[in-house]
């Protein structure tokens, strides 16, 4: 009792002592802390204009609008919470360019700069009206029933049908900045958290100065009750799809073995049978013309194969179908520009025996890639693939696909693509193609295109190598070996005590 | 209580065991590659198995409780237990060994490989060994312009770096995660605080396509700054990185 006593004590004296920071919080200090390590992107006037910021999407935040995004403060209620603030800094915003700071800065140092930040747009004096999250509705599956209804009714038109963002609405921030409706099905691309109170709060608030709107705003025609606003935050929060986590040092596509016939079409279910494996997509800033504002960021990979042919599904969550000549993709668009969608994979011509690899960014003199290149088509051609050889960036070799037996369908479903490539285990010119093999690690790296976020040529987003592992179905000896060594050992055994035995 | 000569040795190889594995594997954190332990291992059972059983008592002692394990007939049951054990467990290795691992191979690179005397870049020859860095002349002769330089040092960073080598120069930039090898790490007490200026320059101007091979150039994401930026940025963001971690250049003249 005695401890408890003093553990409340300690705690009750952190949290009084944490509010008095949060009110101490000195400005000064936070100044100078600003123009060490904010500057670059938050700007010296806090306008949001420093030097990084032409290559960021989004954009870091204009401190002069006094808007914070991520608050629990009503939506009528322009000041946010110090702590909301706080915690934007401590932990930074996930798949933003904005990091966490609470590994370098002290938390008295933070408090500082939420001080500091404040008086840009003359934040003053506490705010009023808090969210209220008394009413909590815990998650059942009635609740998210009634909240999947509420969602395709208010949220589907920018967050898309299973919340991918895939609406296909062209949606800006009050500062002509693309914003791009977050993918629910993906928790660690969300700024904050997929917590269903965080989710709460950000529909009850709306999201400051994008056109997420706040849905407890009586004037609007859209104002959900507070009971109404739980189930769906309740129902957000189910759609993150596991399938898609992306598990640090998981570096090989597992190619399974099947005796029959390869799956033909990317919705053939059958696919569900081969693991998956996810990767991050970077932007292409490696090589001229850099590219520095993606709208993907991630891809998932899974293959089969027999005797003759190798099949490679790829899955990317992309909001936008990018058809050119098509009206309705020019729309959402933000230039009215559209290319085609697109994806690659390279594979060195060579299967390497030693480390040595071909240079990650399309080969080099030495080792040349092959690259297969599928396309979306446009509104008068259909999609189609292309083969192409590669010994660098701009050195390219458009080869025939159809002579090689390279195949690729796509489908676009919900907000993302499925593309099924295929190709013969081996074709007729072993000196340009990649002859696949069994059981050996196959470099393998991709690249993506949405042409509606202007990518095109080497604006694109990608990976560096990965691995392809064509895996050989175990041989009876893996399960008959252990057996004649455990017997081995067995006798073995008998036998010495049998002779021990005799002796002693 | 007297403990048993065979108790003993298997104490003491448990003691080398756990020595190795706490020491490098969670002290050092960098835990011995799987085939080096078993060799490592099977040397030091071979030597405190010698050492146990040096004279002819001692190794009598050490073979008594097994061979009374074998011989006892009170200990039929004990016995079979034990032979299940030691069949069990043979087999478990065997499937070990046998089972395709399809785990990636290890890519083992030289992370700082040694610099060449002389390395080309922006069409001319660089000699490494006396490159020096034309600004730091300033941080005496002009403090003011210094800081300056290094302010636009850090203009450089942040429109082409820090996407990387993270806001923070720890390089855990926005985009570090997709790459492999990880982008440097300039806060770490290994990378610029043990390096000089030229080296910087070197594989700044060069990036990974100028690595020697056993850097392994083909994986390395590192642009070829030459091609964006031009000398004097080169070397105003190499002031900007000393500046922000804190770090000081190594110098010929410290050696
Ligand atoms: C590399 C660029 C970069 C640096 C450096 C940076 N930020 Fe940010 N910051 C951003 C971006 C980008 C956003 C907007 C993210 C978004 O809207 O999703 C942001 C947003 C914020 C927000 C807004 C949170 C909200 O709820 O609206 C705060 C507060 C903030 N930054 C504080 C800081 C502080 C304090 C520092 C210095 C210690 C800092 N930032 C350094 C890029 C940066
Ligand atoms: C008018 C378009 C629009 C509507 C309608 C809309 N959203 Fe959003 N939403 C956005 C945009 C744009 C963003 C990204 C904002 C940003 O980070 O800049 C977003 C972001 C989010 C986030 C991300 C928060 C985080 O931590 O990153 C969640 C969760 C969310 N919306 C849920 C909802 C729910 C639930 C609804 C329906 C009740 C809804 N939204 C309705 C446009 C919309």
């Amino acid at each position: 009792m005695k401890i408890k006593n003093s553990i409340l004590v300690v705690l009750a004296i952190l949290m009084v002592s944490s509010t008095a920071m949060a009110a101490q919080g000195d400005k000064e200090n936070g100044k100078k802390i600003y123009e060490k390590r904010c500057v670059w992107c938050h700007s010296k006037d806090g306008t949001g204009n420093g030097p990084a910021a032409p290559f960021l999407n989004p954009p870091p935040r204009d401190f002069t609008s006094g808007m914070y995004k991520f608050k629990t403060t009503q939506f009528d209620e322009i000041l946010p919470n110090d702590e909301n603030i706080f915690r934007m800094i401590a932990d930074g915003m996930p798949d933003s360019s904005m990091p966490g700071w609470k590994d370098i800065l002290k938390e008295k140092e933070m408090w500082d700069l939420v001080a500091f930040i404040k008086t840009f747009a003359g934040l003053e004096g506490k705010p009023k009206k808090q969210i209220d999250f008394s009413k909590q509705v815990k998650s059942s599956k009635e609740s998210i029933e009634r909240g999947k209804k509420l969602f395709i009714d208010r949220c589907s038109e920018c967050h898309g049908e299973e919340g991918r963002g895939d609406g296909g609405k062209k949606l800006k921030d009050d500062w002509e900045a693309r914003t791009w409706p977050r993918n629910l099905s993906k928790p660690w691309s969300f700024r904050v958290n997929n917590d269903p109170k965080e989710i709460f709060a950000r529909i009850t608030a709306g999201i400051a100065g994008t056109q997420m709107p706040s849905f407890a705003d009586p004037a609007s025609k859209k104002k959900l009750s507070d009971e109404e606003r739980w189930d769906v935050a309740n129902y957000a929060a189910s759609l993150a799809d596991a399938s898609k986590t992306i598990k640090e040092g998981s570096t090989v596509v597992k190619a399974k073995r099947v005796s029959g016939s390869l799956p033909e079409k990317a919705d053939d279910p059958k696919w569900q049978e081969a693991e998956p494996t996810n990767f991050y997509l970077i932007p292409q800033i490696i090589a001229k013309e850099r590219f520095f504002t993606p709208s993907n960021n991630s891809i998932r990979a899974r293959a089969f194969y027999n005797d003759k042919e190798i099949a490679i599904l790829l899955e990317w969550d992309d909001r936008t179908k990018s058809i050119p000549g098509d009206e309705k993709a020019a729309e959402v668009s933000l230039d009215g520009q559209v290319f085609e969608d697109g994806a690659a994979m390279q594979f060195p011509v060579t299967i390497p025996e030693e480390m040595e690899k071909p240079y990650f960014g399309m080969g080099d003199a030495a080792k040349p890639v092959n690259m297969w290149y599928w396309k979306s088509g446009t509104k008068d051609a259909p999609q189609a693939v292309k083969l192409l050889n590669a010994t660098g960036f701009d050195k390219k070799e458009e080869r025939n696909a159809a002579k090689a037996g390279l195949k690729a369908e796509g489908v676009y479903n919900k907000g993302t693509w499925r593309v099924v490539m295929k190709r013969p285990i081996t074709t007729s010119e072993k000196d340009k193609d990649i002859q696949f093999v069994e059981g050996k690690f196959i470099p393998l790296a991709f690249a993506v295109w949405d042409g509606t976020n202007s990518e095109k040529g080497s604006k694109h987003t990608m990976t560096t190598w990965y691995w392809l592992f064509l895996k050989p179905e175990a041989g009876v000896y893996v399960y008959a070996m252990p057996v004649i060594v455990a017997l081995l050992v067995l006798g073995g055994c008998i036998l010495t005590a049998r002779n021990s035995q005799k002796k002693g | 209580m007297k403990i048993s000569r065979l108790l003993l040795a298997v104490i003491v190889i448990g003691i080398f065991y756990s020595f190795f594995k706490i020491f490098f594997g969670i002290i050092l954190k960098q835990p011995i590659p799987g085939s080096l332990f078993t060799m490592y291992m099977f040397f030091i059972i071979i030597g405190v198995l010698l050492v146990f059983s040096f004279t002819e008592q001692g190794a009598k002692e050490l073979m008594s409780p097994i061979k009374d394990l074998l011989e006892n007939p009170e200990k039929m049951m004990m016995r079979n237990v034990v032979f299940g054990i030691v069949t069990i467990f043979a087999g478990f290795i065997t499937y070990q060994q046998v089972k395709p691992s399809f785990e990636a191979p290890l890519e083992l690179r030289t992370i700082h490989p040694a610099p060449p005397s002389n390395i080309s870049a922006y069409n001319k020859s660089y000699n490494l060994l006396t490159l020096e860095n034309p600004f730091m002349k300033y941080k005496k002769e002009d403090p003011e312009k210094f800081k300056q330089l290094i302010y636009e040092g850090g203009e450089v960073y942040f429109k082409n770096c820090f996407y990387c080598h993270g806001d923070k120069l720890d390089g855990k930039g926005h985009y570090a995660h997709g790459f492999n090898p990880l982008p440097a790490n300039f806060m770490d007490v290994g990378t610029i605080a043990q390096l000089q200026e030229s080296y910087l320059f070197w594989r700044i101007a060069t990036g990974g396509p100028g690595l020697p091979k056993e850097a392994a150039p083909w994986l390395s994401s590192m642009p070829v700054w030459q091609n964006f930026l031009s000398e004097e940025e080169i070397w105003k963001v190499i002031l900007f990185l000393y500046d922000y971690t804190g770090y000081v250049p190594r110098s010929w003249e410290k050696h």
